[in-house]
């Protein structure tokens, strides 16, 4: 089996800012409407947690599972030549369905459809053939994305009440739907989620461009020192809070998450946000967001 | 490796718990293992940066990182605390703290530290620029204010009722950002205008528990500098840090503080109301006067009185007192005139025993009185500064230290200049001398960098003019010298209901 070299890679310069600028786009100065999910919604509450970075982690992960999501996404996206520049472009998506005002959440969803129409072709490893506007695909994506927010949070964040999560699942129908994703085919509720999951287990596996994919993005040559130092406790939090069998199917193993551990990953992640923030116009974002939320939350 | 044991520079790597974390080299947290064969050249997490030495300046750089953040925060705060208008008060309202989770979604997971440890990182770096400095010991003021309903909430836990029942008048708009906390404008049922400060809620446990995990940071210092002070270095910023969270301590303190210098001529401190304070809640005489940024306009007779209060007022709280108030920050002054300064904020006070203060008086003595570079030498090594071992001749360790001393040297009137603190502050962490590599700030000194480090920086701001030897005779235990200026003379009543003790 041909085992590309990692070097085709690009380097990982610049992941901060670039997902800095990434999540600011995503959130309005002067929303017309509160978009899909609003300031009262979970989605929002979950956003600001620590976590995101384990967690965003962890769902890409969880997605490059799937073979022909994960050829897709090898075959098209220009993933190798600027891997940053995908992911970022994944954060602004995410971060504009999230808090966009709905005209520009459509807008999103309708670009990622159109190009999802022309991302075809072969996954060299089972020999079958992929269309990433296939439901199957996407719902697949929107999953491992819902249920790693979820597991990372109750993990490592603040712990999320039991019907947060199903709330939280349940507001995430939209943005399958936004997708492409048929309403009927959409989990909404935690059991449903775990049950989707555990469905299409048998189809997955790890294949090379997992493999390596995965590899690049769990220790991303070219960051800051400063950043790469801390990359370490966010790709543990990834590793660790993966199912078991995801985990064995990379063989990657991970000392047991003690409770003095998990404080210690917190307290980096909590550094890595004060990071985040000083990040041109990330504060400002946050805090549009949260004078939204404490507006929303304060008694009429 | 090169050892560098200044003990200020490992101070430096202190200064960011942030900093501390990311000096590990751990990796295999998560890595390949289990049975999978591993392809040949695909890179193998955890296994890439365990080469590569542990170095001092990586530390150095994270608080850089973090300053990053800090300027962020600092940038947006005048819009929560300091600016003026209807828009500031819209943003406040809007963004207020309602509930304790909120605070801890603010404050938790090592903000409300790095906050802290950004207001004492100024006396334990080098490597910043001041203004990266400033951003850093305001990092507080960007937090938001708690909403009045919480910041009353908090009162009434702590003093038992509703704060307009508590107090005779209650403004719910604070007028300034505290330590953790907030102040607020009241008047007590008997009358007294009082400043209250109000914790916020849950922000004493968030900090204490970020400040516990000090396992990790202990370890990784001792790889980067094996020695013991590492340890004592930590211990000791993090004792002061948790005592700054229970705000009885710092009645304590303030309480000390107000009691010896009541009738003192230009030193003021505002009197604690014990019964309305606690835990959570210090309530004091609520003071008012010019801040330190007015004196720009003042003239230089004023500004030269101001810095003669204060000098008097660290050097005289330091030898007889025996406490030095480490947090002389621009924002815990407010001038009146005439010299007169009201002294703020004491939740970072450090008091010192006989024994340490000793070699701090016969190195002074010695340096600057006996002329006795040899016994200046043995003092320093008894404190701990210098290593009994070093390999250097006396006069090279005067020359290197006779900077610190600079000011009171000679008698003869001499004016800070922020060009002496800078000098002071680089001859203090500069790690290509000799002497650096074997001196070190034993742990009941550290507090003491923010005379070199803070107050010399602050009186360089006023270029503020005096015979500052003249002054510290008066003060130095082993020479108690008749007044020189008119304030020493004005000092006379007062001194006589509080005499100096007696030198040792």
């Amino acid at each position: 089996m041909a085992i590309p070299d990692a070097g085709q890679y690009a380097t990982a310069a610049g992941l901060i800012e670039r997902s800095a600028a990434a999540y600011v786009s995503g959130v309005p100065e002067r929303p017309a409407d509160d978009g899909f999910f609003g300031p009262a919604s979970v989605t929002w509450k979950i956003s600001g947690d620590v976590t995101g970075p384990v967690a965003g982690l962890r769902s890409l992960m969880v997605q490059a599972l799937h073979p022909l999501a994960m050829a897709g996404v090898d075959q098209h996206s220009g993933w190798r030549e600027d891997p940053v520049g995908r992911l970022a472009a994944t954060s602004a998506y995410v971060t504009t369905i999230s808090f966009g005002e709905r005209a520009a959440a459509e807008r999103a969803a309708a670009r990622v459809r159109r190009i999802h129409t022309r991302v075809t072709g072969v996954d060299e490893v089972t020999g079958r053939r992929y269309e990433a506007s296939d439901p199957a695909l996407l719902l697949w994506v929107h999953a491992a994305l819902v249920e790693s927010t979820v597991t990372v949070r109750r993990l490592l964040g603040t712990p999320l009440a039991a019907q947060d999560a199903d709330r939280y699942v349940a507001e995430m129908v939209v943005a399958a739907e936004l997708v492409g994703i048929p309403a009927g085919m959409i989990p909404a509720s935690m059991a449903q989620l775990d049950a989707y999951i555990e469905s299409v287990r048998p189809e997955l596996r790890c294949t090379p461009a997992a493999a390596e994919s995965m590899a690049y993005l769990l220790d991303p040559p070219g960051l800051d020192e400063e950043i790469a130092d801390i990359w370490q406790d966010v790709r543990y939090g990834a590793v660790v809070s993966l199912p078991d069998w995801a985990r064995e199917m990379y063989g990657y193993t991970a000392e047991p998450l003690t409770p003095a551990r998990r404080e210690e990953v917190r307290q980096v992640l909590g550094i890595l946000d004060a990071v985040f923030i000083g990040e041109p116009g990330v504060l400002e974002a946050r805090q549009r967001i949260t004078a939204l939320m404490r507006a929303a939350a304060r008694p009429a | 490796m090169r050892r560098v044991l200044a003990a200020a520079t490992v101070a430096a790597g202190v200064a960011g718990v942030a900093a501390v974390v990311l000096l590990r080299r751990r990796a295999g947290h998560a890595g390949p293992g289990g049975n999978q064969p591993q392809p040949g050249n695909q890179p193998q997490p955890g296994s890439l940066r365990l080469h590569g030495n542990l170095r001092l300046s990586r530390g150095l750089a994270t608080i850089r990182l973090v300053a990053r953040g800090g300027a962020r925060y600092a940038t947006s705060a005048p819009r929560l605390f300091a600016a003026a208008g209807e828009h500031r008060q819209q943003l406040r309202n809007d963004l207020a703290l309602q509930t304790a989770e909120d605070v801890a979604s603010t404050l938790g997971t090592m903000k409300g530290v790095l906050m802290k440890l950004g207001q004492m990182a100024s006396y334990i770096d080098n490597g910043l620029s001041p203004s990266v400095r400033r951003t850093l010991s305001r990092l507080q003021d960007s937090v938001p204010p708690m909403s009045p309903e919480l910041a009353a909430l908090v009162v009434e836990e702590e003093l038992g009722g509703p704060p307009d029942q508590v107090f005779a008048s209650w403004d719910p708009e604070p007028i300034a950002a505290a330590s953790i906390g907030q102040v607020h404008r009241a008047i007590t049922r008997d009358g007294r205008a009082v400043a209250v400060k109000v914790q916020y809620p849950g922000i004493a446990e968030t900090i204490a528990a970020d400040l516990g995990n000090v396992a990790l940071l202990r370890r990784m210092l001792k790889v980067t500098a094996p020695s013991q002070d590492v340890d004592a270095l930590l211990d000791e910023l993090r004792e002061r840090v948790l005592e700054e969270l229970d705000y009885r301590r710092e009645a304590d303190h303030q309480r000390l503080f107000a009691d010896y210098y009541n009738g003192h001529p230009t030193i003021v401190v505002p009197a604690i109301v014990d019964e309305l304070s606690t835990r959570r809640v210090v309530t004091s005489e609520l003071a008012d006067g010019a801040r330190f940024a007015d004196l720009a306009e003042w003239p230089q007779s004023e500004r030269d009185l101001a810095a003669e209060t204060i000098y008097r007022f660290v050097f005289r709280s330091l030898y007889e007192l025996h406490a030095f108030n480490g947090d002389p920050h621009p924002g815990n002054y407010l001038f009146h005139g005439g010299g007169r300064v009201t002294f703020l904020d004491f939740g970072l006070v450090r008091h010192f025993t006989e024994t340490e203060l000793e070699p701090l008086m016969q190195m002074a003595r010695y340096l600057c009185v006996e002329h006795d570079p040899e016994m200046f030498r043995r003092n320093l090594e008894k404190a701990g500064f210098l290593r009994a071992d070093a390999p250097l001749g006396t006069d090279q360790i005067v020359e290197h230290m006779a900077l610190f001393y600079d000011t009171v040297r000679e008698s003869r009137p001499l004016t800070m200049t922020g060009d002496y603190s800078s000098a002071v502050v680089r001859r203090f962490f500069d790690v290509r001398s000799p002497v650096t590599t074997y001196a070190q700030i034993p742990r009941s000194y550290v507090i003491l960098q923010r005379i070199n480090l803070g107050l010399f920086g602050l009186l360089g701001e006023l270029t503020a003019t005096a015979n500052w030897r003249a002054i510290a005779e008066e003060i130095w235990p082993f020479v108690l010298g008749p007044p020189t200026t008119p304030m020493g003379e004005a000092e006379l009543s007062w001194r006589a209901r509080h005499p100096a003790p007696s030198i040792a």
